[in-house]
Order: C-alpha cells, then sequence, then structure tokens
C-alpha cells in the first residue's frame, strides 16, 4: 500500500465541495461501481469527521461506491455504509485508474 | 531506596487485597454488532437479546462467569466507535464503564473481518490503561469472505493475548477464559489525535491482513445488494409486510384468537370457572370478582391470554427473524429522505420498527440517535403513532375481520399525524438533526436457536408484565363498576365520546382503560366489536384515537426516566388533544362521505 497524503480539513460546511484536491472528487459524485481511495474528510461543525473516522472512512482508506440511489451506499474496506448526499459531497476520493 | 521498594511492596500488597475484596470485574467493549452479547451469554450463561444490528444493546448488563476457579464480574455494553470526540449516549455509557474503575480487566470483542477499525478502538481503550484481550470473533465469516489474519505477528506487536472465535457456536471459549489471568496492557504508541491513531491502524492491518478476491458468501452478498436497491428492494418490502400481515394478522389475530377465544376459553376455561364459581362461592361478591362482566377470569385473562397472547407471540417470532437477518437497517435506505422532514434520519427506522414490538423499549432504544432534538422527536412519534405488538393485535382482529379498506384507513391516518406532528416538531423544537450516516449489517441466515430463545423470553416478558397490568385494569373496572363511578365516567365522556367521535357511550370506559394500557383498551374494543355493538366506522375511529394516545403507562414512565417529568408531561400533553381530534375529524369525514366498511 503506498503511503498517501493524509489531510483532515477543519473547513466548516458551506464551502463548495467541487474543489479537486489533487484529482480528487468528492464521493457524491461517482458512478456506481467507482472504486478510489479516500484523500480527505471535509469537517462540518456536527462532528461528521469524528463519526466517519471512527467507522473506518480516514484518509487512506479503500471505497467502492455500491450505489447512488435513494441514499448512496458504500463500501469503506469491510464495512457498508449508508449515507446521505450531504456527507458523501465531503468524502473527497481519489478514484482508481484501472477498472479490475 | 529501601523505602522505595518497601513502598511498592506495600503498593503491591494492598493490590492484591483490591483483587480480593471484590471478583475480577471483565468489561466486554467493541463496535456495534461484533458480538458481544454472545460472547456474555456464553461467558455468564445469561441471555441478552442478540440481534443483528447496530444498538440491540443500549444499557450496561452483567453476570457472574467461572474462570478456573475464580468467579469473575462480566460487564456488556452498549457497542462504540469511538469513546472520544462525538460520540452519542449509549456509547457514553461505555465509556464510563472503562474510565471509572468499574472494569478491571477490559475484553475487546472486534469482527475479524474488521480489524482495522478495531484497532483504532484498541488504541483509545489502551489510552485508559487497563490490562486487555483482544478476541477477534466470526473468524468463520471473515475466513468465508477470503481474509485471512496473522494472529501471531498481531499478538506480537499489541503484546496482549489474542483470541479467534465462533462465539455463536462457542467456539474459543475456553481460550478466552484462560487468556483473561494473561490480560496486558497494550503496547500501543501514544496518539495525539484520531487521524494519528487512524494511521497506526492502517498500517498495522497491512501487515496482518491478507484479503483475497474469492469469496464464498455469494448467496448472502446477492441479498444484500438486492435489499437496498429501489427495483428489488421495495417489492421485497412489499413481500415482507405482506407475510407478516398472513402470519400475525391472519393466523394470529384470526386463526389463532377464534381457536383461544371460542374454543379454549369460551367452551372450556370461561363455563369451568363460571360453574366451580356458582358451586363453591357463596358470596356473589367474590364470585363476581372472579367470573362476572368485568371479573379476573373472564374478562382479564381472556383478553391477555386468547386475544393478545396469540398475535404477540407470532409477531415476536416474525421480527425477530427480521432482526437477527439484518435486514431492518436497509429500510433506513428508503426512509431517509421521509424522516428527513420529520428532523429526524434514516437511522430512526431502528426505534421506529422496534416500537412496533414494545414501545417502551423502543424508547429506550432512542439513545442511538445522534442529538437530543432527534431523541425527542422520536419519543413523541413512538407514543403517538407507532403501534405495539400487543395493540397491533388488537388492530388487525378487530379491522382485518371488517375489511381491508378499513385497515388502510386507519394506517393513513395514523401515519398523516405521525408525519404531520412530526414536521411541526421538526420546526417548533429547538437544535439540530445530525446527518445519516448508518452502517449496515450484513446479511445472515437467522440462527433458529437465538430466534427460539429470544421469542420465548419476549413471550415471558409479556406474560410478565402485561398480563399483571391486565388482572389489575380489570380489577380497576370492576371496583370502579362497583362504587358506580363506571356510569358517572360514561356520563361525563359522552359530550366527547358519543358528540365528537360518535361511539357507543360504553366505550367511555374503554378508552379510560386504554390508559393504563392501550391494548387493554383495545381488547375490550374487539370484544365490543366481536359481538356486534360497533359498526365499521365506529371501530375504525375508536381504534384510531386509541392509537395515537399515549401506550401504557410503563411507556409514560420510561419517556420521564429518559427525558424528565416535564417533557413526559409535555408529551402527553400534546398527544392527548390529537388523539381526540383527530378522531372526531375522522368521524365528521367519514360520516359526511358516507363510508360504510
Amino acid at each position: 500500500m503506498s503511503s498517501v497524503h493524509l489531510a483532515f480539513s477543519s473547513r466548516t460546511r458551506g464551502r463548495a465541495p467541487q474543489e479537486p484536491v489533487g484529482g480528487a472528487r468528492p464521493l457524491s459524485s461517482l458512478g456506481e461501481g467507482t472504486r478510489g481511495v479516500v484523500v480527505e474528510v471535509r469537517a462540518d461543525a456536527g462532528g461528521r469527521t469524528d463519526r466517519l473516522l471512527s467507522l473506518g472512512v480516514t484518509p487512506g482508506a479503500s471505497v467502492v461506491v455500491l450505489q447512488t440511489f435513494p441514499g448512496i451506499v458504500l463500501l469503506c474496506d469491510q464495512t457498508e455504509l449508508a449515507v446521505e448526499r450531504q456527507v458523501a459531497d465531503a468524502i473527497l476520493v481519489r478514484p482508481q485508474e484501472s477498472q479490475s | 531506596m529501601s523505602c522505595h521498594v518497601v513502598h511498592e511492596r506495600a503498593a503491591e500488597r494492598s493490590r492484591t487485597l483490591t483483587l480480593r475484596a471484590h471478583p475480577l470485574r471483565v468489561a466486554l467493549v467493541g463496535q456495534p454488532n461484533v458480538g458481544k452479547s454472545v460472547v456474555f451469554g456464553r461467558l455468564t450463561g445469561r441471555y441478552v437479546t442478540v440481534s443483528n444490528y447496530p444498538g440491540t444493546t443500549v444499557a450496561i448488563t452483567k453476570g457472574r462467569a467461572l474462570v478456573g476457579a475464580e468467579v469473575c464480574d462480566v460487564i456488556d455494553t452498549p457497542g462504540v466507535n469511538a469513546l472520544e470526540g462525538t460520540i452519542s449516549e449509549d456509547e457514553r455509557i461505555t465509556r464510563e464503564v472503562v474510565r471509572n474503575g468499574e472494569a478491571d480487566v477490559v475484553v475487546q470483542v472486534a469482527d475479524a473481518r474488521n480489524i482495522r477499525r478495531a484497532l483504532m478502538l484498541t488504541s483509545q481503550i489502551a489510552a485508559f490503561g487497563k490490562p486487555m484481550v483482544l478476541a477477534l470473533n466470526m473468524i468463520d465469516e471473515a475466513y468465508a469472505r477470503g481474509i485471512a489474519i496473522d494472529v501471531d505477528t498481531l499478538a506480537g506487536e499489541l503484546g496482549i493475548p489474542i483470541i479467534e472465535m465462533v462465539a455463536v457456536e462457542g467456539r474459543g471459549l475456553p481460550e478466552l477464559r484462560d487468556a483473561l489471568a494473561r490480560a496486558a496492557r497494550p503496547h500501543v504508541p501514544a496518539h495525539p489525535t484520531a487521524s494519528d491513531r487512524a494511521v497506526w491502524a492502517h498500517h498495522l492491518t497491512d501487515r496482518v491482513r491478507r484479503v483475497s478476491a474469492l469469496s464464498l458468501a455469494h448467496v448472502q452478498e446477492a441479498l444484500a445488494r438486492a435489499t437496498r436497491r429501489p427495483v428489488t428492494g421495495l417489492p421485497i418490502l412489499a413481500v415482507v409486510l405482506y407475510a407478516l400481515y398472513l402470519f400475525v394478522g391472519v393466523f394470529g389475530a384470526q386463526t389463532l384468537v377464534k381457536a383461544l377465544e371460542d374454543g379454549l376459553f369460551g367452551r372450556y376455561i370461561n363455563p369451568a370457572s363460571v360453574w366451580l364459581a356458582d358451586r363453591f362461592i357463596p358470596v356473589p361478591f367474590v364470585r363476581e370478582f372472579l367470573v362476572g362482566q368485568y371479573g379476573l377470569i373472564t374478562m382479564g385473562l381472556t383478553y391477555s391470554i386468547a386475544i393478545v397472547l396469540p398475535v404477540v407471540a407470532t409477531f415476536f417470532l416474525v421480527f425477530g427473524f427480521l432482526e437477527d437477518s439484518g435486514y431492518i437497517p436497509r429500510l433506513a435506505i428508503f426512509c431517509d429522505r421521509i424522516f428527513r422532514v420529520m428532523g429526524l434520519n434514516g437511522k430512526a427506522v431502528l426505534p421506529m420498527v422496534l416500537g412496533l414490538g414494545c414501545d417502551t423499549m423502543a424508547t429506550m432504544t432512542t439513545r442511538i440517535l445522534g442529538t437530543p432534538k432527534e431523541r425527542l422527536i422520536a419519543i413523541l412519534l413512538l407514543a403517538l403513532g407507532i403501534p405495539c405488538s400487543a395493540q397491533l393485535a388488537t388492530i388487525m382482529g378487530i379491522l382485518g375481520g371488517i375489511s381491508f379498506s378499513a385497515l388502510a384507513t386507519l394506517f393513513a391516518v395514523v401515519l398523516g399525524q405521525m408525519f404531520l406532528v412530526g414536521w411541526l416538531a421538526a420546526r417548533v423544537l429547538k437544535g439540530e438533526r445530525s446527518e445519516f450516516i448508518l452502517e449496515l449489517p450484513p446479511i445472515r441466515w437467522p440462527r433458529p436457536g437465538n430466534l427460539l430463545t429470544k421469542t420465548r423470553l419476549r413471550v415471558w416478558w409479556y406474560l410478565g408484565e402485561a398480563v399483571p397490568l391486565f388482572l389489575v385494569g380489570t380489577g380497576l373496572l370492576f371496583a370502579l363498576d362497583k362504587a358506580g363511578a363506571l356510569v358517572w365516567i360514561s356520563a361525563a365522556g359522552r359530550p366527547v365520546v358519543t358528540g365528537l367521535l360518535g361511539l357507543p357511550a360504553s366505550t367511555s370506559q374503554i378508552l379510560v382503560m386504554g390508559f393504563l394500557r392501550r391494548d387493554y383498551g383495545a381488547a375490550g374494543l374487539f370484544q365490543l366489536a366481536h359481538s356486534g355493538q360497533l359498526t365499521g366506522v365506529q371501530a375504525v375511529v375508536a381504534l384510531t384515537v386509541m392509537t395515537l394516545f399515549v401506550p401504557c403507562v410503563a411507556n409514560f414512565l420510561m419517556m420521564v426516566r429518559e427525558r424528565g417529568l416535564k417533557t413526559g408531561l409535555a408529551i402527553l400533553g400534546v398527544i392527548t388533544p390529537v388523539a381526540i381530534l383527530t378522531g372526531a375529524g375522522l368521524n365528521y369525514v367519514l360520516r359526511a362521505l358516507g363510508v360504510q366498511f
């Protein structure tokens, strides 16, 4: 496993999640079946980062988007998580080049 | 120097003494849904409800276990994803156990598949300085999914005993007992921040875990996928609800109730008791108390055993099956948007569905919700609209016998009111809703053993808690009747009951008894409907009012315990007028439209 850039932003919500961080995109913009590596989890006022972190959604963790409607479902490492769009906006993922 | 040694010895002696002063206290700590309660049950022989979703245990349970020749106190704790940062109320309970010296040894129970998350928690538990053992549970499921863990390397790295377990089968339990004596403080570097901890866990996991693409759990994975996708998930939900209706509403509430009420009680028990009472009890007062119109046997026992028990038992069986399969949390994906309008998020589906079993227990389960505002709204909606199993019993028993549209009307009105009240509460109450983040448990085949134990214990619980209250209620009715108060209550309730709601005057007393337990009141309606004293419209109106009332005294006391007396009374103050006004409105509309069910 290559070493990954680890960053936790302390930005509060309201900031647009579109700006890419080194090719990373918000998880909410990825299609079903996309694999990737979490690069950053953007914080909000309500302790979102803490909760995602404790569920294993940390920078460096591998994720697969399993479903995008009606809610977003992702597999992070071995944990299947259902999240709302606002949360998925805050998870920045670098999609993997090869779809294997 | 010598002084120092003496001091140390003294400290050691006092430590030995304190250890002898009370049994070794072992706390089971771990992520939600990793099997702590199963391990607890295996160690202590005490059964704690085991289900396949996070948040089944929301309070601590204590038990005794024999380890070698020593007796240990074992503490089962609510599942925790974290012990610091933003944590929910049930997680706080566990943190207090680990922090406050309530435990001498911590056994961390972990899902072997998910060692990375487990290690993040290990690092947090380690910060409390307690000796630890790590139990890797569900090691069989990990193998089935192609996950292999190098336990020796991991144990060497952490410096604590690590046990591989399949707790439901009892595998690894003897090893765990042995390991308790070897519990040690783990070698975990101090991690100042959560992200440091994540990096450490990530790298350690890379070293000890191998994941191959091969998975043997194809069927479960396909089912898991089907239940969460709308195209397949919604038809599956419809099938589940229909099966629930067939088993509980038709088989339980009609076939079984008929057999018990008309058969067992109608033909044997009640005539026999009346015959015995007539022969052996000379005092008419006592005779009436036992077998009269408001008799303990002819009313209390008949209600609780013949009318409510069959439905409660069939419901608990289906419900246990759904719980153990891991299906219920998947519903949250579909409900999230609807719940958001009511100031909640999809996670609230757990307490709501649990409320169909028992609103009192579900009120406690609201601890898994993120914010105080969400908890309050969920408690309010539980009390307002969710019928508990016993009440569902009588609803299905009465309306199922009238028509499907009667049943549909009731549920539409009740759901509509919940939605409206939830929507208003979300706007009136201060505070925030939390974001929807929910872990989905894997789909599993329920184990028949656990299913039967759980159903049996819940039926016993019903018999122990509800039946006495039914008897007390009957006794109260009898006393009121003898004192002439029933006539007075009926007269006092007449403007509301016959005027506003359009019901027969005799329903007043039933509605009053409904305050004691909603299902008791509903059982009274059941008999009234059975003997043809209620029209279809009246039955629907009466049951709607009863469903919207606060479920029972126990539920009210639980609300007070969880949120305080003021809030409890406020909820009561909101719900009672809503229930009566809704009933009045429904009565008016149904009559104006000339509906006949």
